[in-house]
C-alpha cells in the first residue's frame, strides 16, 4: 500500500515539470505573436513596407498555444465542466467516475494523436505560402497535444487508483473543483488572493 | 439516429462532468464514426476551426486584460469611481457598478471583472456596514458590463460562430447602449436596497480629487480607447488593435504606473495561455460539432418546430430568451456561444432581427447565466471573496436578476437601444 504514493510521486514529477514546459512555450509563443503584431503594425505605418508572414506565422502560433495549453489544463485541471453529478456523488464513487472521463479523455487523446498525425503526413507535402514550410506543421501541435492529453489523463488516472487503494479520497476533480462549481471560479479565485497582494502593493 | 447520437453523447459527458470543450469534441468524432466520414475531417475541422485571423484577438484581449488586472488598473478605476459616484446613497454599491462599466470596457471579462474589483471592494463594503451578500450581489451582477462593453472576447467567439459574415467593429460598438443601460438598472437597483436598509453614503470628497483620480485612471482607460477606436477608425484591424492594446498595456503599467513587476507579467503571460487554450480548444471543437449539426440541418429543422407552436415573433424571442438563460444556468459561456449561434441565429434573421441585435441579446443572456446557481462562475468567484454561502447570496439577488431581465426584453423588443450606434457608423 505505502509504495502506490511513492509510485505517483515519481510520476507526478517529470508530468508536472512536462506541464510547465508546454506553460513555458505557449507563453513564449504569446509574448512572440504580441512582438510580431507590433512588428505589423510599425512596418505598415513606419517602414512603409508591411511583413506579409505575419499573419501565417501568427495562425502557427495560436495553434501551438492552443494545444499545448489546452492539453496543460488536463493536468492542471483548469477546464470548464459542470461538476454537478460529482458533487453528488459519495467520495469513491467520485473518484471512479473521475477515472471514467480520463479514460475518456485518453481515448478521445490517442484518436486525436493518430488522426492527427494522418493528417500531418497528408499535409507534408503542401507548403505553407509566405513561409515556406510544410502545411503539417499547422497539425503537428495536435499530434503533440493528443499524445500530452493521453499521458496527462493516465496520470490522473494513476492517483484516483492510488487515492483509492490508500483510501486517500482526495478531491481529485478533472476541473479541480468538486463542489458545483466550475473551473474558472477556481482558478479566478486562487489567483485572487494574488490579485489582492498586487492590489494591495498597488494601492 | 446520428443526431440522436450527437445531442444525446454531448448531453451525458457534460452531466458526467467531462470537460465542456472534450465533451463537445468527443460527441462530435463519435458521430463522424457513426456516420462512416472519415474521422481525418473531423481533426482538420478541429485544426481550422482556429486558424481563423480574426480569432486571434481573443489571446490579445485576454492577455491586455490580464495585464490591466496585475498592473494597478483596477485600483485607480475604484478611486475615480468612488470619488466621482461615492456620495449617493448605498455610495459603495453605485462604486461598484461604475467601476465595472470602466473595467469592463477595458478587460472584457466578467470574470476578471469579479476577480479584481471584488477583491478591492468586497472586503471595503463589508467594513462599512454593507451586507455581505448586497457586496457579492452588485459585484456579480455589475460583472457583465465586462462581457457587454467593448472590448469583449466573447463578441469574437459570436462573430466566429456566426460565420464571420458581420462587423466586430459594429457589434462592438452595439454593446456600449445596451451595458449601459443594464448598469443603470443595476445602479437603480442597488439604491432602492441601499435606501431600504440605510446603507451609508460617502462624503463628496471634491472636485479636486475627482479630477486627479481621472487624471490617474485616464492613462489606463485609453486601452479601451486604443482598442476600439483604433479599429473603428480603420488604422488597424480589431485584430491589430488587439495586440496594440495588449503592448500599450505593458508601457503604461510598466512605465507609467510602475506597478508590473517581471513576476506580475510572468503570471499574465501564464493565466493568458491557459485562458486562451481553454476558449480556442472550445473553437476547436465546436467547429466539428457545428460540422454535424449543420450535417442534420439542425437549425433549419429547429426553425420549423418553432414556427410549428407559434408564429408570433414575441412568443418565439421569448421562447429563445428562456431556452438560453436556461442553457446558461447550467453549461459556460463560450461554449454556449459556440453551440447556439449557428442554431438560433438563423431563427432570429428569420424573424426580421438583425445579426449584430441578437449577438447582443445573446451576450446579455448569457452573461447572466454567469451569474445564476447552479453553474456560475462570477457568483462562484464573487461568492468566495465575499465569504458568502451561495444560496444566502442568491436569495436577495433577485432586485440585480430583474434589472438585467429588464434590459434583457428591452434589448430583445427594441432594437434601436443596438442598433442606433452601430447604423451611425455605416
Amino acid at each position: 500500500m505505502g509504495r502506490q504514493p511513492r509510485f505517483l510521486h515519481s510520476m507526478e514529477r517529470p508530468l508536472a515539470l512536462l506541464a510547465k514546459v508546454c506553460t513555458c512555450i505557449s507563453g513564449f509563443c504569446l509574448i512572440l505573436l504580441v512582438v510580431t503584431f507590433g512588428w505589423l503594425v510599425f512596418g505598415r505605418y513606419i517602414l512603409n513596407s508591411t511583413p506579409t508572414w505575419v499573419e501565417q506565422l501568427a495562425l502557427l502560433l495560436i495553434v501551438l498555444i492552443t494545444f499545448l495549453s489546452s492539453a496543460v489544463g488536463i493536468k492542471e485541471k483548469t477546464h470548464l465542466s459542470v461538476e454537478i453529478l460529482p458533487y453528488l456523488l459519495k467520495k469513491r464513487s467520485r473518484s471512479v467516475l473521475y477515472i471514467f472521463i480520463y479514460l475518456i479523455l485518453g481515448g478521445f487523446g490517442l484518436i486525436m494523436m493518430v488522426q492527427s498525425y494522418h493528417l500531418t503526413v497528408f499535409n507534408w507535402s503542401t507548403i505553407i505560402p509566405l513561409l515556406d514550410i510544410p502545411e503539417g506543421y499547422r497539425t503537428l501541435p495536435m499530434v503533440i497535444s493528443g499524445g500530452l492529453v493521453s499521458l496527462f489523463s493516465l496520470g490522473n488516472i494513476l492517483q484516483e487508483i492510488c487515492s483509492l487503494l490508500t483510501k486517500d479520497h482526495r478531491v481529485n476533480s478533472p476541473n479541480k473543483n468538486s463542489s458545483g462549481k466550475n473551473t474558472q471560479s477556481e482558478e479566478t479565485t486562487n489567483n485572487t488572493s494574488e490579485q489582492s497582494s498586487l492590489s494591495e502593493e498597488n494601492s | 439516429m446520428g443526431l440522436a447520437i450527437l445531442l444525446g453523447l454531448f448531453a451525458l459527458c457534460i452531466a458526467i462532468g467531462v470537460p465542456v470543450a472534450y465533451a463537445i469534441g468527443v460527441a462530435a468524432v463519435a458521430t463522424f464514426a457513426y456516420e462512416g466520414l472519415p474521422l481525418l475531417i473531423a481533426f482538420q475541422r478541429i485544426s481550422s476551426g482556429i486558424s481563423v485571423f480574426s480569432l486571434l484577438a481573443i489571446p490579445f484581449f485576454i492577455f491586455a486584460g490580464e495585464l490591466m488586472l496585475h498592473g494597478g488598473i483596477a485600483a485607480r478605476l475604484v478611486h475615480l469611481a468612488s470619488s466621482s459616484v461615492g456620495w449617493m446613497r448605498g455610495g459603495l454599491g453605485q462604486v461598484n457598478v461604475f467601476s465595472s462599466m470602466l473595467f469592463g470596457g477595458i478587460s472584457g471579462s466578467a470574470v476578471a471583472d469579479v476577480s479584481a474589483l471584488g477583491s478591492l471592494l468586497i472586503p471595503v463594503m463589508k467594513e462599512k456596514g454593507y451586507e455581505p451578500e448586497y457586496a457579492v450581489n452588485v459585484t456579480v451582477t455589475s460583472s457583465i458590463a465586462g462581457i457587454m462593453i467593448p472590448p469583449s472576447h466573447n463578441m469574437i467567439l459570436y462573430v466566429v460562430a456566426a460565420g464571420g459574415g458581420m462587423s466586430i467593429t459594429k457589434l462592438f460598438i452595439a454593446g456600449i447602449v445596451p451595458g449601459v443601460l443594464m448598469c443603470l438598472g443595476l445602479a437603480i437597483a442597488a439604491r432602492w436596497i441601499a435606501v431600504k436598509k440605510n446603507y451609508p453614503t460617502e462624503p463628496f470628497a471634491g472636485w479636486i480629487v475627482v479630477l486627479s483620480t481621472a487624471i490617474a485612471a485616464l492613462p489606463g482607460l485609453f486601452t479601451a480607447v486604443i482598442i476600439v477606436g483604433g479599429a473603428l477608425s480603420g488604422v488597424f484591424t480589431v485584430t491589430e488593435s488587439g495586440a496594440i492594446g495588449a503592448i500599450y498595456a505593458i508601457v503604461i503599467t510598466a512605465l507609467a504606473y510602475r506597478s508590473l513587476t517581471l513576476e506580475a507579467f510572468w503570471l499574465a503571460v501564464r493565466r493568458s495561455v491557459r485562458t486562451t487554450g481553454m476558449v480556442m480548444i472550445l473553437v476547436a471543437c465546436a467547429s466539428a460539432f457545428g460540422y454535424m449539426l449543420a450535417f442534420y440541418r439542425v437549425p433549419e429543422q429547429l426553425t420549423s418546430l418553432l414556427y410549428y407552436f407559434s408564429d408570433n415573433p414575441i412568443i418565439i424571442l421569448l421562447t429563445l430568451n428562456v431556452i438560453l438563460l436556461i442553457l446558461g444556468m447550467i453549461m459556460d459561456m463560450a461554449a454556449l456561444i459556440l453551440i447556439c449561434t449557428p442554431i438560433f441565429l438563423p431563427v432570429a434573421t428569420s424573424l426580421g432581427m438583425d445579426p449584430i441585435q441578437f449577438g447582443v441579446m445573446l451576450m446579455m443572456n448569457l452573461g447572466l447565466g454567469l451569474c445564476t446557481p447552479p453553474v456560475g462562475a462570477c457568483l462562484f468567484v464573487g461568492c468566495s471573496i465575499g465569504e458568502v454561502p451561495i444560496e444566502k447570496a442568491v436569495k436577495s439577488i433577485w432586485p440585480f436578476y430583474l434589472a438585467i431581465l429588464t434590459a434583457l426584453v428591452l434589448i430583445t423588443f427594441v432594437p434601436a437601444i443596438s442598433m442606433t450606434l452601430p447604423n451611425l457608423i455605416g
